[in-house]
Parts: structure tokens; sequence; C-alpha cells
């Protein structure tokens, strides 16, 4: 593989940041690294770059082991989560910054530039300093100044973070093109799972220093291998529950007297107590009726979310003791607050955790 | 309300007061020698009687120009030497120092709360009776550099707990070797900082007389000439000596507040939204 960390672990005195992380990345993959704050996640990002020693491991880039390399010899380059453009230099400046440093020609550096100026739509903006941009001007002036670097891999810490939610979609379209066009691995760090979802080839899911899981995104998200994944990714209602029998065709859950169907059973055991997670668009809706129907609730409706081309219906289940919530594409029946309905969703939809390792 | 306000007249009238005399306490002495400078009859020069003799008398006088060229080579040795380590010892501080900053912090502040005159003789004790190097300006510059680091280094520490560090991640990411980051990132936005901790260790030093007494040998600077002279009678030379002196560091400031006030001159980086007093 083209990047690969080996039992990296780092370690402050009594804290375990990052605890015995094992990743290959391929040479053209957008890998995405999602986990909460203070899941290790920026950790393991700065020990790629150099900025911080592992306490044990080893990272390689291109084969090299740069383990003991000062970030500046290892060829990578970075985007900050507060840009960290150079306050005294010029837009034009701050974007040649790599470039003077790897010693290219003045021609290469200006051609290099103005092509990063070009795709960012920087025009016009080259003679002003950072504090004369918006920041999401500045956002582009930080990632140009990474790709005209045409590094061996680009690091990205949160670079969407500080922008809004609009310019935050453009953005994350753009930094996959130029991901693709430049060839080169991008490791992108991110709370945040839309992010993750709308780029990424492979997401490793970090939580408390661990990689969780380390694959394709659907599968991250339709099979979750945790339940801190499934809390984490995607939105979803879970509920606690006793396996009351395991059989070839899954297994069924007993929810404070709500009998369940789940079609995985996950190795579970007769007695088990487990947590059952459901996607919220997993979660169907229809009007009551006498018609009996497997992994169904009664439920009444709350309260209404409109969310442009979805609603989520926000639900009272009184059988669960529990608020569950079903996001439907409106162009789906509508139904109104107060409503009487009921929620049932296919027997595969669930997805089942032994309770004691539930987060 | 003729009362109150009455009161408030009274109060600012006051305030004014107080203000008038603490500059007239302050100036008073600068004044009046600077009166005196230039005055035939400097012991009581009221009214004066103007001329420019002292003035030029103590131009042509050869040890006033040595005492000055000394001072000036002094003053620019121990700034140098004061800012260079106090710079490495602020970045050591904010960077590495961790929990341990106190005690270093400690460490580096000592030399303030020992005075001076036991600086110098401390240092000649331990130069010129136990080493046996002899006193002369190099020996004395490493003396005032001693305090003159503390100063610097408060300065420095104030001015540069400012700078963000990650900028200097953000050069080294982008291929800037350590040498190459500081001269191309970090220097261009603390030189502020570390300018002032210069210009206050150079002023320091070419005034001192305590610490470079002892360790002097037989080099004459303006204070250790000054201080000698005034053995054998006060000459007019050193009213015209303070006077030039004094009328040097104000131009100086003068000229900084000009030029930072048209804004020709603007010192160093400084955040749009940040505002400041100068």
């Amino acid at each position: 593989m083209y990047i690969s960390l080996e039992g990296i672990s780092k370690r402050y005195a009594a804290v375990t940041a990052v605890d015995e992380v094992d990743i290959a990345i391929g040479k053209t993959e957008f890998v995405s690294l999602l986990g909460p704050s203070g899941s290790g996640k920026t950790t393991l990002l700065r020990i790629i770059a150099g900025l911080e020693r592992p306490t044990t491991g080893r990272v390689l880039i291109d084969g090299v082991d740069v383990t003991d390399l000062p970030p500046h010899k290892r060829g990578i380059a970075m985007v900050f989560q507060e840009f960290l453009l150079f306050p005294h230099r010029t837009v034009r400046e701050n974007l040649a910054f790599p470039l003077r440093m790897q010693q290219l020609s003045k021609e290469e550096i200006a051609s290099r530039v103005a092509w990063a100026a070009g795709i960012l739509s920087l025009e016009g903006l080259e003679d002003r300093y950072p504090n004369q941009l918006s920041g999401g001007q500045q956002q582009r002036v930080a990632l140009g100044r990474g790709l005209v670097a045409h590094p061996k891999v680009l690091l990205l810490d949160e670079p969407l973070a500080n922008l809004d939610r609009e310019l935050r979609q453009e953005m994350e379209v753009e930094i996959r093109r130029y991901q693709m066009q430049l060839g080169i691995p991008f490791i992108y760090v991110t709370h945040n799972q839309e992010e993750a979802m709308s780029m990424s080839d492979r997401i490793a899911v970090v939580s408390k220093g661990r990689i969780e899981d380390f694959a394709e995104r659907s599968e991250v998200y339709d099979h979750p291998k945790t339940a801190f994944i499934a809390q984490f990714v995607g939105r979803s209602s879970h509920f606690n529950g006793t396996v009351s029998a395991v059989s070839s065709e899954g297994a069924s859950v007993d929810i404070s007297g709500v009998k369940l169907h789940v079609s995985r059973n996950a190795n579970l055991k007769a007695g088990q107590r487990v947590v059952v997670f459901v996607k919220n668009e997993k979660v169907q809706l229809e009007a009551r009726t006498d018609t009996a129907r497997a992994n169904s609730i009664d439920c009444r409706i709350k309260d209404i979310i409109l969310r442009g081309a979805y609603a989520e219906y926000i639900l009272d289940a009184p059988a669960l003791g529990a608020e569950l919530v079903a996001t439907r594409p409106r162009s789906e029946t509508v139904f109104t607050a107060g409503q009487e309905v009921r929620a049932f969703w296919s027997g595969d939809a669930p997805d089942i955790f032994p309770a004691d390792k539930a987060a | 309300m003729t009362i109150s306000r009455l009161k408030r007249k009274a109060t600012k009238g006051l305030l004014l007061l107080v203000l008038a005399l603490t500059y007239v306490f302050l100036f008073l002495p600068l004044v009046h020698i600077g009166i005196a400078a230039f005055a035939r009859n400097f012991t009581y020069p009221y009214p004066p009687l103007w001329t420019l003799e002292t003035v030029a008398n103590m131009f042509a006088n050869n040890l006033y120009r040595t005492s000055l060229l000394n001072s000036f080579i002094l003053g620019l040795g121990s700034a140098v030497i004061a800012t260079v380590f106090s710079t490495i010892a602020t970045f050591g501080l904010l960077r590495y120092a961790g929990r341990h900053v106190a005690k270093f912090v400690l460490l580096f502040m000592a030399p303030l709360f020992v005075a001076e005159v036991l600086l110098g003789i401390s240092s000649s004790i331990l130069g010129g009776f136990f080493l046996q190097i002899p006193g002369n300006l190099i020996s004395a510059m490493l003396a005032n550099s001693i305090h003159c680091f503390s100063f610097a280094l408060l300065i420095m520490a104030t001015q540069l707990y400012r700078y963000d560090w990650r900028l200097d991640e953000a050069a080294m990411v982008f291929g800037a070797s350590p040498a190459q980051t500081f001269f191309e990132v970090t220097l261009p936005l603390i030189w502020p900082g570390l300018l002032s901790a210069f210009i206050i260790s150079l002023i320091l030093s070419f005034n001192n007389l305590e610490i470079s007494f002892y360790l002097l040998g037989a080099t004459p600077t303006l204070p250790s000439m000054a201080w000698g002279a005034l053995r054998h009678g006060i000459k007019p030379e050193l009213y015209a000596l303070a006077t030039v002196v004094n009328i040097v560091v104000f131009v100086i400031l003068a000229v900084i507040f000009v030029l930072m006030k048209t804004g020709s001159v603007k010192f160093g980086y400084r955040p749009e939204r940040e505002s400041s007093i100068v």
C-alpha cells in the first residue's frame, strides 16, 4: 500500500490518544478519519504529518519509513481547520510558499500558482493579504496551498468546519474532484459524517484512539460493525431489549413487552441483553389498521420537522416507553402532528449489538 | 445640581493639578539641566545667559567622544547578546517548558532581584580576581547582558505570547526546514518584540554604571566618565552631555511616534480586528 501505519500508538503520561492503529491506504484513495472530538483522529493525522512522534509503531509513505523524518522531509501537505495562512504574505506568496521550499523555477511557481488561483476562483485576489479575505476565500487559499505542492499525500484536518453549510457542500464536490485530478491520496479528518460520506472511498471510524472499522463508505453506513458506529454514523433510534429466541432466520427481541424480529442474529444467545438500532429512514409509517404486521409499533406523531425533500416525524411510542424518529420523503403520504399512526420496518433493517458493548 | 457640578469641576481640577505636578516632578530636573547646559551662568541659570560654548567644549573634548563611542559599543554588544539569548529562552518557555514554566521563569528573572552593584562586584570577583581576566569592554558587555537578558525576556514573552505557533507547523508541513521556518514565518511576525527587547537592552547597558564600573578596567564610558568627573567638581560639560543624550532619546521617540501615527511604519503584522493604543 502507498501509505501504511503499523502499530501506531501515542501516549501522553496516563492518557492514550492513539491505541495500536494499523491502516493501509492506496495511491488514489480518498480516506476519511471519522470520529467525535477527542477520539484521536487529529493526533493520528499529525503523526502522519510528522508534527507528533508516535510512542510506538511506524509510518510508511510510498514505501519509505518516515517515522523519524521531520515534517519538511516527508513530501506532504496539509490543510488546517484554522487555515493558518501566513498573515504577512499575500495570497500569491502563500500559494507559492511550498513551491519555493521545493526550490522550483520561477516559471513553474508562477504557472502552478496561476493554476491554483484559476481552479479555486481566486483570480484578482492574488495581492490581497489573508485578513482581507472572507472565510470561504481563506479556506480556498489554504486548500490551494496544499494542492499546488503536488504532495505525496494531502492531509486535511476538518478544513470545512469553519464554513457555512452551503459553502461546505460546494467544497465537498470540489475537493473530491481535485483528489481525482491529482491522483494522490487525501486523508481527511472530520467529525461530520455527511462530509465523510460524500467524499470518501473508505472511512475509518475512530473512537477512543482505536479504529472501530475501516471499510467502504456504504459498508460503514449499511452494516455498522459496532454499536458505536451504529450510533455515530447515520441517524437512528435505539432500544434496549433482551433476546427471547434465536433461530437460523434471526433473533426475536423483547423490548419492554414488544416483540421484534431481527433477521441478523450476530451470534446472539437467548436471554442476552442487546441494543437494537433502527435508522430513521428505514422506519416507515402507515395509518392504523386492524391487520397485524410484524415489527410494528403504534405511535403518535409528536412533531414534524421539515428538511426540504424529507420530513422527520418525531414519534411517541408508549408501548416502548421511548421516542423514535422516522425520516420519510415528502413525496409519500403526508401525516400531521398529533395523528395516531403505526411505525414499522423490515426485519433486516435493525442493527443489533450485545448491550455490554453499547456506547 | 449646582453643587454636583461644582464637585465635578473640583474633582477635574484636582486631577489636572496632580497630573501637572507629576509631570513637573518627572521633568523639572531635565528642564533645569537643559537650560543650564546652554547658559553661561550654569550654576543658577535664571535668567539664562545663552551660549553654545559648553556644548562645543564637550564635543571638542576627546575623552567625551571616546566615552560616547565606548558606551555605544557596550550597549550594542550587550543588547545583541541579551536579545539573542532571551529570544531562545522565550521560545523554550513558550513551546517546550510545559508545566516547568514557572521554575524557569523564576530562574530567568532572578537577575532582576539582585542589586546591580552586587552583580557588578560578583562578576568582577569571578572574572578579575578568580579567573584573572582583565576588565575591559567585553567583560562589561557580558556582565551587563545578565540583567538585560531578564528585561528583554519580559518584553519578548509578553509579545510572543500572542504568536500562533501553529503557523510554524504550517510552514514545516509545506517543506520549510526549522531555519527556513524561523526566517520565513516566525521572525517576520515577531520582530517588533525583538526590536523592543533590543532597544531596551541597549539603553539599559548604555546608561549602566553600577555593573560596568567594576568590569570596565580603565575603559571610560559615559556614565563612568561622568561619575569620575563628579569627584573633581561638577563641570558644565556634564550638563551639556546629559542634555545632548536626552535630546537624542527624545528625538528618536518623537520620530518613532510620528511614523507610527502616520502609518508609514507598521510595527509588525497586526490583525485587522485587533486595535492597539499605538
